[in-house]
């Protein structure tokens, strides 16, 4: 349930201000923000404890640097925040964004600003959203998005194959509306729809919370797309995670190509990011056709050998990076398997030699 | 209302942690003003600096900058050299020049290798401050090997009460590690050459050729605070007692990172998806419930 409250402040901020009552927006703001930026957020850096040596100079150089550049203009500082937002860990949008407005301090701008970027993420992240009229999620993504005409001011839509339903997407409140029914393309839906059904068995035998929407290109073409994403978001205890994957199924290619992304952000008094990519292509097997009965499932079951294997050999890289770095960066405690003995180190002469150096540090 | 500098660690404690440097540019463009607050509470990854006159490598950070010059703590001279540059005062270098000695064993038995510095400057209260740097890089042997890099910065203030010393120490570790992936199987390549990135293939698929490219990156960093208080007999004692509080923390930490990098991501991984099937295990389940329901009938 927590997907429809992402973005609640910023949509609350958008309902009000197109109120025109800016002011009532304001008092609401403490609420808002106390809701995902809790104090523990900065037990991890405590200011006050990293003093920095009072230099004679006082300002830093690439401070003073900038500072005399003239102050950069609302858009300008608007776009460099935007990339702040692409870079956001899995389910942690709001939070950055939050975070952002804080920092822009002109929440009519970043509006303006922000909203490309928010669509940009969504369809990269392949977010997913209750499709209108079901029971299932589907996925926002490229593949989801049908075509524009000429028509410029024509509203984007996305599709959900699965429901062949067609929806207007929110990119602030993540919320589907305006759905309409989809004819699918008559020559591949048959192919599709096995795809379609092969995938949602796979994803129930290997997710636990995931989303699969299979699309076809149509239009003559014999190309088919899975995409498959799986979510964990626990702010309680400061980690959240993403599991996409895509396969692009080309009959005239006679190939599939095919690539996972996995992202986890562990967060607890740190900030340790796991980022993985993994792209893949191999041919269909030789003489399968999209008209055959079993294409569908060979295919899948193809793809399930695959993200099964990665998910393996995932571990052993694990194990390697263990084993051959980690443990060569830093022992764990010197060849002579015991913590140092510091008076050794310092050496009577050193010790001595500062002692007799009159007054030390030591209080007289 | 929440303090801008808050939201900006806030920040800096999400976005990925091989982009930092990046992001802590972006919000200085945006916010010049805050230029100082973000370079003092950030921590960025140390550049290795080579000392002009003795030749020895040495660590640069915010903590030996002046101006756009670093103090080498060998040589104590500023790289590009100043004039006016701030130093210790005599005493505090004398202990400095210890310090670095000290940590510098340290790094050898415990990194066996890398780079490690030691500032120290006066706090205006009377007591003293400073700063003990680790970093340790590798470079992979070859393209799939892993690379990895770690940094220490621990920044410590002390203070004196009699005999005794309380300390106030700030440790945080930066820790990298990258692999990269490639490999081909099955197909023309299985029948030509049975290599070894081949024959860990189950050659089930004789005729579907797989190409395969991929990078994992694990990186990050961790901080953690320590206060204690410990006897001083002479200045030296400064070095063994933040020489021990240090060293304790680096123990501390190294496991902390090694459970959260090798234990705790991979666990989320797990957590999203499952290598065992899991219809296949609920219908189990499901079956030995009757079968306990049947017997108990």
């Amino acid at each position: 349930m927590h997907r429809l409250c992402v973005y609640a402040d910023l949509v609350s901020l958008v309902c009000i201000q197109d109120g025109g009552e800016k002011a009532s927006f304001d008092s609401r703001e403490g609420d808002c923000l106390s809701s995902s930026l809790t104090p523990e957020c900065f037990d991890a850096l405590i200011p006050e404890y990293r003093q920095t040596p009072s230099h004679g100079r006082a300002s830093f150089s690439n401070a003073a640097l900038i500072t005399s550049t003239p102050t950069m203009d609302t858009a300008g500082r608007v776009q460099i925040a935007s990339n702040f937002l692409l870079q956001s860990p899995p389910g942690e949008i709001n939070d950055v964004l939050n975070d952002v407005r804080n920092i822009i301090a002109d929440d009519e701008a970043l509006q303006i600003g922000v909203k490309p970027v928010l669509r940009e993420y969504n369809l990269e992240q392949f977010i997913t959203v209750d499709c209108p009229g079901t029971s299932h999620q589907c996925i926002i993504s490229e593949a989801a998005r049908i075509p524009t005409g000429s028509d410029e001011n024509e509203e984007e839509r996305f599709l959900d194959p699965r429901s062949k339903t067609s929806f207007v997407f929110d990119h602030l409140s993540l919320e589907a509306s305006e759905p309409q029914p989809y004819e699918s393309d008559v020559a591949t839906e048959p192919f599709r729809s096995a795809l379609e059904f092969a995938t949602q068995t796979y994803l129930k035998a290997h997710f636990y919370d995931g989303v699969a929407s299979v699309f076809s290109k149509g239009n003559g073409a014999q190309e088919y797309t899975i995409q498959v994403v799986a979510n964990k978001y626990n702010p309680a205890n400061y980690w959240s995670g993403r599991w996409r994957s895509e396969y692009v199924i080309s009959f005239d290619q006679g190939t599939v190509t095919g690539k996972i992304l996995v992202h986890v952000h562990y967060y607890e008094q740190g900030n340790v990011q796991l980022t993985t990519t993994h792209d893949v292509a191999f041919n269909l097997p030789p003489g399968i056709t999209s008209g055959d009965n079993s294409a569908a499932s060979k295919i899948v079951a193809l793809v399930e050998d695959e993200e099964g294997k990665y998910q393996v050999s995932l571990n052993e890289t694990y194990q390697e990076m263990l084993e051959k770095t980690f443990k060569s960066l830093r022992r764990a405690l010197p060849m002579t398997r015991s913590k140092l003995d510091w008076d050794k180190i310092l050496g009577y002469k050193l010790g001595a030699e500062l002692a007799g150096g009159k007054e030390g540090y030591t209080a007289s | 209302m929440v303090e801008l500098v808050d939201s900006m660690l806030d920040l800096m404690r999400r976005l990925p942690p091989t982009r930092t440097e990046e992001n802590v540019d972006a919000l200085i463009t945006i916010c010049p003003e805050y230029a100082d607050d973000l370079l003092g509470s950030v921590d960025q990854p140390l550049q290795i600096k080579t000392d002009r006159a003795t030749g020895r490598d040495y660590l640069a950070c915010d903590y030996n900058r002046d101006g756009e010059s670093y103090r080498s703590p060998w040589s104590n001279e500023y790289d590009p050299p100043l004039d006016d540059g701030t130093v210790p005062t005599p005493r505090l270098r004398k202990l400095e020049i210890m310090a670095n000695e000290a940590f510098d064993t340290y790094r050898e038995m415990y990194y066996e290798g890398g780079v490690s510095s030691v500032y120290l400057w006066d706090l205006e209260d009377g007591g003293f401050a400073g700063v003990v740097l680790f970093k340790k890089s590798m470079a992979p042997s070859s393209n799939q090997e892993p690379s990895g890099s770690w940094d220490s910065i621990h920044v410590f203030e002390s203070s004196e009460r009699g005999r005794q010393a309380h300390y106030k120490l700030t440790s945080t570790i930066m820790l990298q590690l990258t692999t990269h992936q490639a490999s081909e199987e099955g197909g023309e390549n299985e029948r030509k050459v049975p290599s070894a990135a081949t024959t860990s293939g189950n050659g089930k698929y004789k005729d579907i050729q797989f190409t395969r490219k991929g990078e994992v990156t694990l990186s990050g960093s961790m901080t953690r605070q320590l206060e204690q208080d410990w006897p001083i007999h002479d200045p030296s004692s400064h070095i063994t007692n933040t020489g021990r509080m240090i060293e304790e923390m680096e123990i501390k930490m190294r496991n902390s990172l090694q459970e959260v990098y090798f234990g705790k991501t991979r666990d989320v991984v797990y957590d999203l998806r499952s290598v065992d099937d899991l219809e296949r295990a609920r219908r189990q389940r499901e079956l030995q419930k009757e079968l306990v329901g049947f017997i108990k009938r």
